[in-house]
């Protein structure tokens, strides 16, 4: 009996609160896929956290026609069938207008491909498999470019001042290292630049030093490395103990630009240079300003990451205002014609090549100095000069 | 009869399902309950009914579903035939496997399972030229609505559970029975152990590497990262085995159902209920509940592998009388 | 030439460490007959250990083995008498629900981990985290030695203490026939107790001392899951001179595949090789030397 009398207060209580959401304003529901369990937790929540910093400034500001917008985001637990979960659930039960998000390629493709079905507009943020924007599908943005762009700044960096001639190639085996050094390699190729070695290694290895030292023994002008965080840090460290002096250390992105890796590369990580697609110095509006308010808000830095994340929460704000109608396919036709500057850089969605819908960027080169990450090339938006060559470990000591 | 008709009128309900339930976030879920039913029978054949624990069942499933992604890629030939072809592929690994590996007993052929997973994921992930690498291989899906998907999932798990309840009646289960009760007894009978246990890996590895052939159809992209992992394939695999019940037929169905189940209800907060709370009641420590429990479901997992193993050791089919005997101790004692 | 021994080197090296998350393997495998795939997980809890008193107390990690490994011996001791002791009186299919329960206790530590320290990556910052000393053009980084002298002294203080206490002697009759050293008078139950404990606190031990040289996050544990048992039965199991053997042996082999086949056939060479023993040589180094 008592049982009874419990359930009818619970079935009360759920519908009361049911109602009490029906009866709050109307906002616009938009659905946001991001790991935020698993590997992958620490980048989902850097981007959940812009997306929401973005949002409330956005509603502050009055939201989009006097109407707020809602994030519905959902967790992916960096698997492609729980994403597609996600993705079935924030469509058809929550149905969302626009969707956004993605962060490991895998899941990413996996909730494209239902979006595109469905006709629900996908705004990537963060997946950079090439083929992503290459299946011509209508539905799907990106806003980040494709992993194989990564290395434009650096082709004009060796040409016309380091002047290598030839490289060493090492990449973490990832879909990031894997087509990222296969561009890379193309690239020296066509440059005229020797390819002297290439290879790639699982993440997470303890000891890099069997590489390094045939790495070191084929002497080549400049090291290009594709490794997340730690193993960059390890590489780094481990170099430094096998005193190996190249000409240059160049990362390819992804872990080498993080604060991580120099806190963990310590004075290892001095005079590396890395491509990069984002720092807080670059030259876009509110890109130092995010930044900063990033890091008062949540206690921690952030990095391109939550760029992305804050750059794809602009966009939406600002697609959402201009459609003529708040459905998928009136989303869809104001994303087409985007046109603006975010805090990761202007946005237009564009086909070039094979691709479609997908935003292009520029790529800088970023060195670290005594610590700090400066944005050394191209020479028009450089913070500092740039260090070249830089000096053998062991006359650094001094 | 009643071993007829229970089963019979489940199917009906699973048959009728979609065109009841139209809503395409319940069907993509009951597509994955279906096809872990079928991994999971899979597992539990050479696992539970024949004793030799598997514990890298994703060799087979990773081999089934890059079967089907290679024929489209390298071959131009439709990844649906993938689905025959990607459980003979896994019986011809299996093969040569079992019979280099059966002379093991126990843990020791578990740890060689794990270590054939881990060597598959690698070969997957180095051999660029054939596999693309991690840059993995996509399949675009054939069909929009998710029906036909259903049925063909509903097919093969509905395959596989038939497939152990007649294989597992018939004079094969006995042997397989004798096997995992006593290798030794069995052999000095005059069992052929190491021809039984092949029989019973090569019809797991069929079963495990259609699913990996739908799964590639279904999902339409893999790498060797998602569907050779040890954890999110292979372990889970054991698990739909252990906490549905080991050496019964309807235990990795109910297994595939309370895992799936477990892992939605975790990840979406109790289906969005946690975050409707918090808003209706406006209380902060709302929003750390929802986070730690949307947080929580891997140690869920991890939980209720120890609980189900302590008290539950065959499985919640296995020791079915038991719990409904507890539960309706519990009802009565609280009446 | 120069190539090859920093190769060798480095291959040793390392080797020493293996042997060091080896040994605490080989001697829960021997004694209890199940594989403990929580192993590289209990490692991951002595590292957090490592980090949290370095972090705020700013304790060496050197020092911390005094308390990592105390802690660890607890928490095997733990695990065995509520979780693997009682499935002992459990009715059950599978003989290996033992192994399955380790399973279970690694995602829980892992997670448990995740909650308490969230998915970030940490390390410790020592003076002697990248100190190497250079001879002839060769380095030897000073943390790996260290963590090499430390393998090879548990060792020989296991293989003494197994060989002369009393204690040492009923592990090593539980580990050769449970059932007659049970009618001898040995508290089997009690026996697995302290061995799970050892085992905890040695591979503490190696916890402790790779985490200077390397770095820590939740996941961290099944990688060396997966070497543990590589090192132990290519070392033979119980054997704890094996466990030098077979950790040199994976830490040589993962070193020349990387130098002169590619440092993508790192893991998948100690796999092929952990195979090929367990086929052809079952009982490892073990079988080869009788010790």
């Amino acid at each position: 009996m008592k049982r009874a009398a419990l359930l009818v207060v619970g079935a009360l209580a759920i519908s009361l609160i049911c109602l009490g959401i029906s009866m709050a304003a109307d906002p616009i529901k938009v659905g946001v896929v991001l790991p935020l369990t698993g590997e992958q937790a620490k980048f989902g929540e850097i981007e959940k956290n812009s997306f929401l910093m973005c949002l409330e400034e956005i509603n502050k500001a009055g939201g989009i026609k006097g109407r707020p917008i809602e994030l519905l985001i959902e967790d992916d637990t960096g698997k492609p069938d729980v994403g597609r979960s996600a993705v079935e659930k924030l469509i058809s039960q929550d149905k969302v207008v626009v969707l956004s998000g993605g962060y490991s390629s895998s899941v990413t493709y996996a909730m494209c491909a239902v979006a595109q079905q469905r006709k629900i507009p996908f705004l990537v943020t963060t997946g950079s498999a090439d083929k992503i924007t290459e299946q011509g599908w209508d539905y799907v943005f990106r806003l980040n470019p494709p992993v194989s762009e990564y290395p434009q700044a650096l082709e004009s960096f060796m040409k016309e001042v380091a002047k290598t001639q030839s490289v060493a190639i090492l990449h973490e085996n990832t879909l990031f290292g894997q087509s990222g050094s296969k561009e890379f390699a193309a690239l020296c190729e066509t440059a005229g630049v020797k390819v002297l070695m290439k290879e790639g290694y699982e993440a997470g290895a303890v000891d890099f030093k069997p590489l390094l030292v045939k790495v070191k023994a084929a002497k080549p002008d400049m090291v290009y490395m594709i490794s997340y965080i730690m193993d960059a840090a390890l590489l780094m460290r481990q170099s430094k103990e096998l005193e190996f002096n190249p000409k240059l250390f160049v990362g390819g992105g992804a872990g080498f630009t993080l604060p991580e890796f120099a806190k963990n590369a310590g004075d290892a990580a001095d005079d590396v240079f890395s491509a990069d697609l984002w720092s807080p110095k670059v030259p876009y509006p509110g890109a130092q300003e995010y930044f900063d308010n990033y890091g008062k808000k949540f206690g921690s830095p952030t990095e391109y990451h939550g760029a992305e994340a804050y750059a794809s929460m602009q966009v939406l704000a600002d697609v959402l205002k201009r459609a003529k109608d708040l459905t998928p396919a009136g989303v869809r036709e104001a994303m087409l014609v985007t046109d603006m500057k975010t805090v990761f850089g202007p946005v237009k969605f564009i086909a070039y090549g094979k691709k479609k819908q997908q935003n292009q960027l520029p790529t800088y080169l970023v060195q670290w100095q005594k610590g700090t990450l400066e944005t050394v090339w191209p020479k028009s938006v450089a913070t500092k000069p740039y260090v070249y060559p830089i000096l053998p470990w062991a006359e650094k000591k001094k | 009869m009643k071993r007829v008709y229970v089963p019979l009128a489940l199917l009906i309900v699973l048959i009728l399902f979609p065109l009841v339930v139209t809503d395409a976030y319940y069907q993509h879920l009951m597509i994955l309950v279906l096809l872990w039913v079928a991994i999971g029978s899979g597992w539990n054949l050479i696992s539970g009914y024949t004793g030799q624990v598997l514990f890298g069942a994703a060799a087979f499933f990773g081999v089934g579903a890059y079967t089907a992604a290679l024929l489209l890629s390298k071959l131009d030939v439709s990844a649906w035939w993938g689905l025959p072809l990607g459980g003979l592929v896994a019986v011809l690994i299996a093969f040569p496997f079992g019979w280099i590996c059966f002379r093991l007993r126990g843990p020791y052929f578990a740890l060689a399972t794990l270590a054939l997973n881990e060597i598959f994921r690698h070969i997957a992930t180095i051999w660029e030229s054939l596999t693309e690498g991690m840059v993995g291989i996509l399949v675009m899906q054939t069909f929009i609505s998710k029906i036909p998907y259903y049925y063909i999932a509903l097919a093969l798990a509905a395959g596989s559970v038939i497939m152990i309840d007649v294989v597992t009646r018939s004079r094969l289960g006995y042997y397989f029975v004798s096997i995992r009760e006593d290798q030794d007894a069995a052999e000095s009978m005059g069992i052929n152990t190491v021809y039984y246990k092949m029989i019973s890996l090569c019809l797991s590895a069929c079963v495990i590497g259609l699913a990996g052939a739908l799964y590639t159809n279904y999902m339409g992209f893999i790498d060797p990262k998602v569907v050779f992992s040890l954890h999110d394939i292979s372990i889970m695999a054991i698990l739909v085995g252990i906490v549905g019940g080991v050496s019964t037929v309807y235990g990795p169905a109910m297994g595939a159902f309370i895992m799936v189940a477990i892992q939605e209800v975790f990840r979406s907060g109790g289906f969005g209920l946690l975050v409707k709370l918090g808003k209706a009641t406006g209380w902060p420590v709302m929003a750390t509940v929802t986070k730690y429990v949307s947080e929580a479901h891997v140690l869920s997992f991890g939980l209720l592998v120890i609980f189900v193993i302590l008290y539950l050791p065959n499985g919640v089919v296995g020791d079915w009388s038991t719990l409904r005997k507890t539960l309706l101790f519990w009802k009565r004692e609280t009446a | 030439m120069e190539v090859f021994l920093q190769t060798l080197v480095a291959g040793i090296l390392k080797g020493g460490l293996y042997a060091l998350i080896g040994i605490g393997m080989t001697l829960i495998m021997g004694v209890m007959g199940i594989i403990n795939l929580a192993h590289g997980q209990m490692m991951m809890v002595a590292m957090y250990i490592t980090y949290v008193f370095f972090h705020y107390i700013g304790l060496d990690p050197y020092a911390t083995l005094l308390i990592s490994m105390p802690s660890l011996f607890l928490l095997g001791v733990f695990i065995q008498m509520f979780l693997l002791n009682p499935l002992m009186k459990v009715e059950s299919i599978l003989p290996e629900n033992q192994v399955l329960m380790t399973v279970g206790i690694g995602m829980v530590l892992t997670e448990i981990a995740r909650f308490i320290f969230t998915s970030n990556y940490l390390s410790v910052k020592t003076s002697y985290s990248t100190a190497a000393i250079h001879i002839g053009g060769i380095s030897f980084s000073v943390a790996l030695m260290i963590a090499f002298i430390f393998a090879c002294s548990l060792t020989v203080g296991l293989f003494v203490f197994l060989i002369k206490t009393d204690l040492g002697r009923s592990i090593r009759a539980v580990s050769q026939d449970g059932e007659a050293a049970e009618i001898m008078g040995i508290n089997a139950e009690q026996i697995k107790i302290v061995t799970m404990g050892l085992g905890a606190a040695l591979v503490a031990a190696a916890g402790s001392l790779l985490l200077p040289i390397y770095y820590l996050f939740p996941d961290i544990g099944g990688p060396f899951t997966r070497k543990a048992f590589v090192i132990t039965i290519l070392g033979g199991l119980g054997s704890t001179v094996g466990a030098i053997f077979g950790g040199v042996a994976l830490g040589l082999a993962e070193a020349f595949g990387a130098t002169y086949i590619g440092m993508d056939f790192e893991d998948m060479i100690g796999l092929i090789l952990f195979l090929l023993v367990l086929i052809f040589i079952p009982g490892g180094f073990k079988r080869l030397t009788k010790v």
